[in-house]
């Protein structure tokens, strides 16, 4: 409710906005405040609401740090999309199953293959990184189509993990390696503050320094970074790599959490990723896709399933919740997007 | 052609005007766009609607074309029927009134049948399949009605200029039957050639000489005075002037009704403040794309102007030069050395002291989701990709200093280039590579496609630049643009230079040198039966 009532402060429904925009200031009124704030404010809300059906539950340190303690995967592989979208690639379909796969690898190489365990992770990493590459390469070298590459490149990587782990669940990394995900920091497990550092990390390249203003020129318009003097090839190229290096390193994370991976279970966050890096346009940035906003949005979601499981429903509910975010936080970003213009 | 009163050749009778608008007001928010304008359109005639960017002129033309609801109380109506509003195109078109819509509103791709007939194609009853041989027969008619032979089955993208607007012509034409209906032109012409554009105002001379009307809505002053019959002008959502006849009135005349001030100075050229005792800018046997072997020298304060016919060259010299475009050959002498071009990446050439204004300020010119200040401070941001935070408040005062020089509105640095209007993106293009401080600037098409004032004030920062030492290269294909802004001219033929002009050269030079085969003639050369 709240973000349809910003839309429609910044410009009357039904009428796009004359050739020659009036020169009203842009940070002022409810509608500016609202279009940046609304999400937030619901997310407020939605805690709220759930606090008053279900205080028993709801309102613990409990559910605050399943909320907060457990999305850290999410948060890598929202990251790493983002590195492509920035760009102006379209989606990276292929981050969730190479994170999979560098989650698998550790394990593997570890308990199966007896290797060391930080070796095991820097190799996993490493290939993580490699196949983020190897996209690179596909799309910005050979100009392969970025959805058929990277939709490919996940099937594929999806099949490598289900080969490596005979189709079966893995585990059995040593508990001290476990310390690197789970230790807690202020009640929460230090990788939720890996994954805040990472996004305030992006947020700051992307928000203030050349480098940033670089890739949003690259992703907005490829022949204006050229002729500017950007090596566009090699900021594409090298988003598709980072994509990589932060969805290993998010797999790695993921894997020492748990002692291990479920191969078949990456596929499961494709979706989430999406919802919570389209709603995060409508956060902070309204139109663009931003590090804090998509951080933000991923605990919005959080949140909501929580919520809505101890309210009674069972698993079905995550995939309704999520499913609708994406459309609805698609629907609304292109809308901003348009008020924006 | 019929029977009706309609089928008189420019028939100034008494019957209804062919197109009537009336107390036309549109508002946006709380700010009113269009004010009360009315005008009407005769049949035979050629009409056009000017005014600058933002005097409402596309506003007019997108409520036209039903994209926009005007306010209750406005009326349009085609040969006396009111149309429903907002304008519903079917019903529009029915009544006769066709759209060939901005730089002709072809798809490039698709053959000259499948762009003549997309959204007329029929199927056959049962199977609903297209039955093209009876769909090149209606296009082959069309054609004939223009007097023009053009190969369906090929690819409009292969074809010439003017064959170009002929399919976009004949497309409009094909659902108005001889002596009836409307053309409204929006914008259509902004991308043709000077050759193209005679082509094009022939066959529409010969369409409306059948009693068939033209809405010309256009940037080109030169096609108002030579091709138009009568002018309706826009001013700040107003129509100052109201069908009037053109008969009598020059470029500078119009341009004052446009601006509402006197603009007798606006075709003045300041003068040259060439350096002759400093070291030119010497360009030598640059090679590359259609260019063979071309050498010249720009002298500091100098404003050298290419031109020639589309093709000839001249249009990939600034490309070359800042290693935009792959030199297979050449060098340039700068202040800060010399360079080869071949291999130059455009990153080596702003570090030479190069920049360039390209064409297409959206293509290539500005990122137009970004802001004014975002992209005024490019050049200098991008070639040091560090982590280290920008200079954000250094960034905004350069950017608050360039607004101010070259008026650009609104006057806000944080405003996304994307809602200004398209003369003050321009300015904001100019700014971005004056920024840099270049010792060789290097234009193509500076003031394509941009209303007299911007016109005015980019030009005068152009002259400016050169003024402070810059040597300036200006590459384009308006006459009146060249002769405003240059010094110096070189006709380019084939690849390589073929004339120079020096001294004082106005427009009519400038064409004829270009067309040394065919000398220039009024766009429009009326015929008889319009006359």
């Amino acid at each position: 409710m709240s973000e349809q009532s910003s839309a429609t402060a910044v410009a009357p429904p039904g009428k796009p906005d004359p050739a020659p925009a009036p020169a009203r200031s842009p940070h002022s009124g409810a509608g500016w405040f609202a279009a940046r704030f609304a999400v937030i404010g619901v997310w407020l809300l939605l805690a709220v609401l759930y606090g008053v059906l279900r205080p028993e539950t709801f309102l613990t340190a409990g559910s605050f740090k399943v909320v907060f303690g457990s999305q850290q995967a999410l948060v890598f592989l929202t990251a790493a999309l983002l590195c492509t979208i920035v760009v102006g690639e379209f989606v990276d379909m292929s981050v969730a199953s190479n994170f999979g796969l560098a989650a698998v690898l550790v394990t593997v190489l570890n308990v199966q293959h007896e290797w060391g365990v930080w070796s095991a992770a820097l190799a996993a990493v490493v290939a993580s990184t490699a196949v983020g590459f190897v996209n690179g390469w596909l799309v910005v070298k050979m100009g392969v189509n970025t959805i058929v590459v990277t939709l490919g490149m996940g099937t594929f990587l999806l099949g490598v993990s289900l080969w490596l782990t005979d189709l079966m669940p893995v585990s059995g990394l040593p508990s001290d390696f476990k310390m690197i995900a789970l230790q807690q920091v202020a009640g929460l497990p230090i990788s939720f503050f890996y994954g805040l550092a990472l996004m305030l990390g992006f947020a700051y390249v992307l928000q203030v320094t050349p480098l940033g203003r670089n890739l949003r020129f690259v992703g907005e318009n490829r022949e204006v970074a050229r002729l500017a003097g950007v090596r566009v090839t090699r900021v594409r190229w090298g988003a598709f790599t980072t994509a990589g290096l932060i969805a290993g390193l998010g797999g790695v994370i993921s894997a020492a959490a748990t002692g291990g991976f479920d191969p078949n279970s990456s596929q499961a966050y494709l979706l989430p990723i999406f919802a919570a890096t389209f709603l995060g346009t409508a956060i902070l940035q309204p139109g663009r896709f931003n590090p804090m906003g998509t951080w933000i949005a991923v605990y919005f979601l959080a949140t909501g399933v929580l919520g809505l499981q101890l309210l009674g429903a069972t698993s079905w509910v995550s995939s309704v919740f999520y499913g609708g975010v994406l459309v609805l936080a698609v629907t609304l970003s292109t809308r901003l997007h348009q008020r924006a213009r | 052609m019929t029977s009706s009163a309609d089928a008189t050749p420019a028939g100034r009778g008494a019957q209804a005007p062919r197109l009537a608008v009336e107390d036309l007001s549109i508002t946006f928010g709380r700010t009113q766009v269009l004010h009360d304008v009315a005008f009407d359109v005769r049949p035979g005639e050629i009409h056009a609607l000017v005014g600058q960017n933002g005097s409402g002129k596309s506003t007019v033309a997108k409520i036209l074309t039903g994209l926009y609801s005007p306010d209750a109380g406005s009326r349009v109506s085609v040969d006396g029927h009111a149309l429903s509003l907002p304008v519903r195109p079917d019903e529009a078109r029915s009544r006769g009134v066709a759209v060939v819509h901005q730089s002709l509103g072809l798809v490039k791709d698709a053959t000259v049948l499948e762009n003549a007939r997309v959204g007329r194609l029929t199927g056959s009853r049962f199977l609903r399949r297209i039955d093209w041989k009876a769909e090149a027969a209606a296009t082959e008619a069309v054609f004939e009605r223009l007097g023009r032979r053009i190969p369906l089955d090929v690819p409009v993208g292969s074809l010439r200029e003017d064959e170009r607007a002929t399919v976009a012509i004949a497309r409009a034409l094909q659902d108005i039957s001889p002596g009836t209906g409307l053309i409204i032109f929006d914008e259509s012409t902004r991308s043709l050639g000077r050759d193209a554009l005679e082509q094009f105002f022939a066959m529409l001379d010969g369409v409306v000489a059948t009693g068939t009307a033209a809405l010309l809505i256009t940037h080109r002053l030169e096609e108002v005075v030579d091709a138009a019959d009568r002018v309706t002008v826009l001013r700040d959502g107003r129509a100052v002037v109201a069908g009037r006849e053109v008969a009598g009135l020059d470029k500078p005349g119009l341009a004052s009704l446009m601006l509402g001030r006197n603009a007798a100075d606006l075709e003045e050229r300041e003068p040259a403040h060439v350096r002759t005792e400093e070291k030119p800018v010497e360009v030598r046997r640059l090679t590359g794309l259609r260019v063979r072997d071309v050498s010249f020298d720009v002298r500091p304060g100098e404003v050298l102007g290419l031109t020639g016919l589309g093709g000839s060259g001249y249009d990939d010299v600034p490309y070359l030069l800042t290693g935009v475009s792959a030199a297979t050959e050449g060098t340039v002498s700068l202040p800060r050395g010399p360079v080869r071009v071949k291999k130059l990446s455009p990153a080596k050439a702003v570090d030479a002291g190069m920049a360039l204004v390209p064409e297409g300020r959206e293509h290539a010119g500005l990122a137009v989701a970004m802001t004014v200040a975002e992209n005024i401070a490019f050049p200098q941001t991008a070639p040091r990709a560090g982590v280290l935070p920008l200079a954000a408040h250094a960034e905004r005062t350069r950017a608050e200093e360039w607004i101010e020089k070259l008026d650009v509105r609104p006057p806000l640095p944080h405003a996304v280039v994307g809602n200004l209007s398209g003369g003050n993106q321009q300015k904001v293009l100019l700014a971005k590579w004056l920024a840099t401080d270049p010792d060789l600037l290097v234009l193509h098409e500076p003031t394509q496609a941009v209303d007299v004032g911007a016109r005015q004030i980019i030009v005068a920062a152009v002259r400016a630049a050169a003024a402070e030492g810059r040597a300036v290269v200006v590459a384009g294909s308006d006459e009146n643009e060249i002769a405003l802004l240059c010094d110096r001219v070189l006709v380019f033929s084939d690849g390589v230079v073929r004339e120079e002009l020096t001294g004082e050269i106005m427009p009519q030079d400038v064409v004829s040198a270009i067309y040394t085969d065919a000398p220039r003639s009024r766009l429009r050369e009326r015929s008889a039966a319009a006359g």
